[in-house]
């Protein structure tokens, strides 16, 4: 018999985001529980010829120079920008310096992403199949490789623990957070930079989704009987996570406990979502936290405003909480971010913080009529005053993946 | 004229459907067909490229419950706007 693996519990200390909601994790929180939707008309070169209209698009304010060496600058495909702007912000929050006491060799790297550097590649097919140019850019692989933001998050502060990428289309960054927090847990690194990134509004991107006719052409209603579809997002999500001993020690300002995840695949379909398998992931990640489900309060939904989705969930919720359920409060915040793939988890995390912190549950925006079809308290279009002891934040990819985390106040 | 064009994506449906064209009804479904939600999406980018046509956004999200014959409609009307519009391009 081996012995029973150290297991410490995780907290986050640090979090940064850059959002449709703007820059920094506070502009995006405050948005999110205001109801404020940041859904609007695309901005693209190539929007008149487009039949997508809408998109939740980080504002032209941001300014990736900022903070950032220009000698780095070149490196970077907008998804490394957004991580990096956020990494900054969630790393200066938690006061960590990871020069000291050999804390750098300690802490992990893992960022989610769906696809990587789609501006990159978009770029680059451009001027290649389009213009017949001959040459590629020449950094144009290290701007486009999916692990690009971990690295450069890892270069920047010199991190030489675990540092890698995952991929898990829309669960990528709950998929990413789960990977940094067992790593920490297991006592394979005391801290970690973990989240998740996107920024794939390009042309060929956009006309892809066109033609999967999954795009809402007026807004993002989850859960509402009028919705049309999903609306696409950008944007990265970064967090500081740190065994409770370690942030504890050090005096450091603890925003909550990550305190356990489930992982599950349906192994139906490569796009319709089952139940029971988000269902299971929803168990998973309660027992692993050791909350029965009346210890939860709020459930941040993955909520793509899509039919396929918002039914699945609401079933997979009862099945999971049962009845408890009707006591829940269930909101989709993409409503007012929108999906931004693999950084949803991770912008989603920033709600669910700012709910367990502030005792504020954000709202499910632009929800008109229920579906009746969905049968939960989704907190329509403004924010509720209520205490959040625990939380549940769901992610559901295509490919029939499922990756829930669960979080507790800060201890 | 129309028969020629229900012809037609009757044949895409079966080819995509991997049945005899001859048990394809105008009250079919697809999804009686056997043709479920990714299959109808990729069934209707076959038919737009056949006949160089663009179905409006929303529409697709319904072919799977609709019958074929709404689809022939579906298709006869694009058709007709797009020759009333002169030259479609795009």
């Amino acid at each position: 018999m081996s012995t029973v693996p150290l297991m410490r519990r995780v907290v986050i200390t640090g979090m940064g985001a850059i959002s449709p909601l703007g820059v920094g994790a506070e502009a995006l929180w405050q948005g999110l529980r205001e109801g404020r939707s940041a859904i609007g008309p695309l901005n693209h070169p190539d929007a008149a010829r487009l039949r997508v209209k809408i998109a939740a698009q980080v504002p032209a304010s941001f300014d990736p120079a900022a903070n950032i060496d220009e000698r780095i600058l070149p490196m970077l495909d907008r998804t490394s920008e957004f991580a990096l702007h956020a990494a900054r912000e969630a790393i200066t929050q938690s006061g960590l310096d990871f020069r000291q006491n050999g804390l750098g060799v300690r802490t992990a790297v893992v960022v989610g992403t769906g696809v990587g550097g789609e501006t990159t590649q978009d770029e680059q097919s451009k001027r290649l199949y389009g213009e017949n140019s001959q040459r590629a850019h020449p950094l144009t692989i290290v701007r486009l490789m999916t692990n690009a933001s971990a690295s450069q998050i890892s270069i920047a502060y010199g991190l030489r623990g675990p540092t890698y990428a995952v991929a898990s289309a829309c669960a990528s960054a709950n998929h990413a957070i789960i990977q940094a927090a067992m790593m920490i847990r297991y006592g394979m690194a005391d801290a970690a930079v973990t989240g998740g990134t996107e920024a794939c509004i390009t042309y060929g991107a956009l006309r892809a989704w066109e033609a999967m006719r999954v795009l809402a052409d007026d807004t993002c209603r989850p859960f509402s009987v009028n919705r049309r579809g999903l609306v696409l997002g950008e944007g990265a999500g970064i967090f500081v996570l740190e065994s409770l001993e370690h942030a504890q020690a050090r005096g450091a300002t603890i925003l909550a406990e990550l305190a356990g995840s489930g992982m599950t695949a349906d192994a139906t379909d490569i796009v319709m979502p089952s139940a029971d398998g988000a269902a299971s992931a929803m168990r998973q990640a309660l027992a692993d936290a050791g909350l029965a489900p009346e210890d939860v309060d709020y459930i941040n939904a993955h909520g793509t405003g899509t039919l396929a989705n918002d039914v699945t969930e609401s079933k997979a919720i009862r099945l999971a909480f049962g009845a408890h359920a009707d006591r829940l409060a269930v909101s989709s915040t993409k409503s007012m971010h929108g999906h931004a793939l693999g950084a949803s988890g991770a912008l989603e995390l920033v709600a669910v913080v700012g709910a367990l912190r502030d005792s504020v549950v954000p709202p499910t925006a632009n929800l008109d009529k229920v579906d009746p079809a969905c049968d939960l308290d989704y907190v329509p279009n403004v924010g509720r005053e209520m205490p959040v002891r625990a939380a549940l934040s769901n992610s559901f990819a295509f490919g029939g993946l499922n990756a829930v985390l669960a979080l507790k106040r800060a201890p | 004229m129309t028969d020629t064009t229900q012809q037609q994506i009757f044949d895409l449906i079966a080819k995509q459907a991997k049945i005899d064209v001859a048990t394809i009804k105008p009250e079919s479904t697809l999804k009686d067909l056997g043709i479920a939600s990714l299959e109808a999406i990729e069934l209707i980018f076959d038919i737009e490229e056949h006949f160089n046509i663009t179905f409006p956004d929303q529409q697709g999200a319904n072919f799977d419950t609709d019958t074929t014959q709404s689809l022939v409609d579906a298709v006869q009307k694009a058709l007709d706007d797009k020759a009333a519009a002169g030259e479609g391009s795009n």
